[in-house]
């Protein structure tokens, strides 16, 4: 049985998570240093109340803790997201510069919209988007039912779909 | 509803873009396709775990709690501060005088470093004067005269003159504070400058000018030093009697103006190496002639001889 009192064990399950962490602070404040800031600060109450935690549960606590400290710090920011640099077009051969133009403002629009989700949904649709986390998992890590994080997802896409069908395809 | 159902199904992977496209032919997904795309190019924040472990250590012994301490340690500690307060009074008897001052005689300049390597040249007939003792916690000086600083970054750092204070962070500026004369030019960085309790913000290039307690409007600088460093004095529309007080400062003579209008203004430079190229490049200008007896000048106009 590990603790995490134990400074050995600490490291270990500060470097196997800080990553996965600091990606979901990012993906609820989009700000890198504030997400930062938030997972050192999560890691911190981890280390405050180690002798209380489960090492099993550690994972769970981590998580929602990041989450809480959002919640009191910066829930009402603005969230900027950004691609990263020379991003590939989803249609490489085509080059034709009206089609990189339109491609260019869904792109713009598509930030906007994410960026406007609530931060619930904004963490769902992330999760399973760029981490490629199924709902099932999402659930767990957040320690929520399925059926909340379909419902989220499901409001996000929505969102996505009657803000974006404007645009011309 | 059955095709929210299905959509969800398609974004956890349990049923195909292909197969979406089938069960819903009419259903136009380009921009849920689109959305899928692009999100994935998101840039994510990057992340050094190693780096960032070390930090969280660094935090947490800045933050640690201090302890606290039992009744035994009661005794040692009253025998510490009685320690303390001995050395610190031989500290304030031995070292008491931590003041120091830099002063030049007239045609003089002089440069040196601060403790904290800031660099001072001192422009003649002036005196710098500040604490070293207190230096680290607060960069204050007083200045009596013109002087050039370039400012290493630390606390702010303030210039106290009868006539205003100069405060910056780090920079690089030019104070100037004669009789009836004030005058603070920024190099580098930004300055701030205290007059009659008016604070003014000085940007690169940008001067502030007060003559005989007025504010004058100063045309902005491109020169990256002011031009005494280089055995020169530069002007730019200053009344005359300032030039001649320059004269008077770089060459140790006494310059009789009366019969000259001084609040005229001039604008140009003069050397501190040659006497009388210095008049010269005064006087000529201006339209007027001198007399030299000795180490006393007299300005004339032209005209009148």
């Amino acid at each position: 049985m590990s603790n995490l009192c134990e400074e050995k064990h600490f490291n270990a399950f500060y470097l196997s998570h800080v990553k996965a962490a600091h990606n979901f602070a990012f993906y609820k404040c989009g700000d890198q240093s504030k997400s930062y800031d938030l997972v050192q600060d999560a890691f911190a109450k981890i280390w405050e109340n180690c002798s209380q935690i489960d090492y099993s549960k550690a994972k769970t606590y981590l998580f929602t803790t990041v989450n809480n400290l959002f919640l009191n710090v910066m829930r009402h920011q603005k969230v900027v997201f950004t691609y990263a640099k020379e991003a590939p077009y989803r249609d490489q051969t085509n080059l034709n510069p009206e089609y990189l133009l339109e491609e260019e403002e869904f792109k713009t629009k598509l930030q906007k919209v994410i960026a406007n989700l609530s931060a619930e949904q904004r963490e769902v649709f992330l999760l399973n988007r760029i981490e490629d986390k199924k709902y099932r998992e999402i659930a767990v890590l957040l320690n929520i039912s399925q059926k909340t994080v379909e419902k989220r997802m499901s409001a996000a896409l929505k969102a996505i779909r009657s803000q974006l069908d404007g645009i011309k395809i | 509803m059955t095709k929210e159902r299905d959509i969800l199904k398609w974004f956890n992977d349990e049923i195909s873009s292909e197969e979406i496209k089938r069960l819903y032919p009419d259903e136009d997904f380009s921009v849920l396709e689109k959305s899928r795309f692009y999100t994935k190019q998101f840039s994510l924040p990057e992340l050094d775990e190693e780096k960032a472990l070390a930090d969280f250590k660094a935090r947490q012994k800045q933050n640690k709690p201090s302890k606290v301490v039992s009744l035994t340690f009661k005794t040692f500690f009253k025998v510490a501060a009685v320690l303390v307060v001995m050395l610190g009074l031989s500290y304030a008897l031995f070292f008491n005088d931590a003041s120091v001052s830099y002063s030049t005689e007239i045609a003089q300049t002089e440069t040196f470093n601060l403790p904290d390597d800031s660099e001072v040249i001192l422009n003649a007939k002036s005196e710098l004067r500040f604490n070293k003792k207190t230096w680290a916690s607060n960069r204050n000086l007083n200045l009596d005269g013109e002087a050039f600083f370039k400012v290493t970054q630390g606390k702010t750092f303030t210039v106290e003159t009868s006539a205003g204070a100069v405060q910056v962070l780090g920079t690089e500026f030019n104070v100037k504070e004669r009789e009836d004369y004030f005058e603070v030019t920024c190099y580098e960085g930004s300055v701030s400058v205290t007059h009659n309790t008016k604070k003014t913000i000085l940007t690169p290039g940008k001067t502030f000018r007060v003559v005989k307690g007025e504010v004058m409007a100063v045309t902005e600088v491109i020169a990256k030093n002011p031009a005494w460093i280089i055995k020169e004095s530069n002007f730019n529309n200053v009344p005359l009697w300032q030039v001649i007080d320059e004269l008077e400062i770089q060459y140790g003579i006494t310059i009789l103006a009366n019969a000259v209008d001084t609040s005229q203004l001039y604008t140009g430079s003069f050397t501190h190496n040659d006497r009388s190229i210095a008049l010269q490049s005064v006087t000529i200008p201006l339209k007027l002639s001198y007399k030299i007896k000795g180490n006393t000048v007299e300005f004339y106009n032209y005209e009148s001889h």
